[in-house]
């Protein structure tokens, strides 16, 4: 499609609306931004990447008292939106501290979050026209 | 599944496609970056391994 017309055709969703789909589904704002081949590719990367964290055993981290860091690496996890919502729901990432693998786990689980949310930038930019593709 | 190199370069991989999707828009330019990305992430975490290797834990 011409950038052209792209850039003149309006959101279907008010920014806000777009942000939060696409925090919560991987790929959706850039779907509904009509970028259907850039959400396909990334909501295969961030889907993989979660799911692989899940096998190696990796933690969805939640605040702990006394560690402040753990804070940060929540935001980084409820990157996931949806995912981490269901992956808790499912009582899955609880992570097993014994396994050789889980350090690499959490750091897929991290990966998936940090890249979804930088994906939220990326619909910014789209929507407010500083991307024009 | 537990070997490192391969868990590494996994990892790799999924990061350099995602930021050439992200930042690149061409696709002879997305092929260049994703190489470019994909090697300095993986050769970079191997230079490292080996810089800390002197280094004892603890």
């Amino acid at each position: 499609m011409a950038d052209g017309a792209r850039q003149s055709r309006r959101p279907p969703l008010p920014l806000a609306a777009l942000l939060i789909a696409a925090w919560l589904v991987p790929g959706l704002g850039h779907l509904l931004l009509r970028r259907r081949a850039r959400a396909a590719v990334f909501a295969a990367v961030i889907v993989t990447a979660f799911v692989v964290g899940l096998l190696l055993d990796g933690e969805l981290i939640t605040p702990k008292n006394g560690d402040p860091l753990s804070l940060l690496a929540f935001i980084a996890i409820l990157g996931n939106g949806a995912l981490f919502f269901a992956a808790r729901l499912l009582d899955l990432g609880q992570g097993v501290v014994t396994s050789p693998a889980f350090e690499y786990g959490k750091t897929f689980l991290l990966t998936s979050g940090m890249m979804n949310l930088l994906l939220l930038l990326d619909v910014h930019d789209i929507v407010s026209g500083r991307k024009d593709w | 599944m537990l070997d490192h190199l391969a868990l590494m370069s996994l990892d790799a991989l999924l990061i350099a496609v995602f930021f050439t999707f992200l930042w690149k828009r061409d696709r002879r330019e997305r092929f260049r970056y994703f190489w470019k990305v994909f090697a300095a992430l993986l050769l970079g975490a191997i230079a490292l391994g080996w810089l800390m290797y002197p280094f004892p834990r603890g």
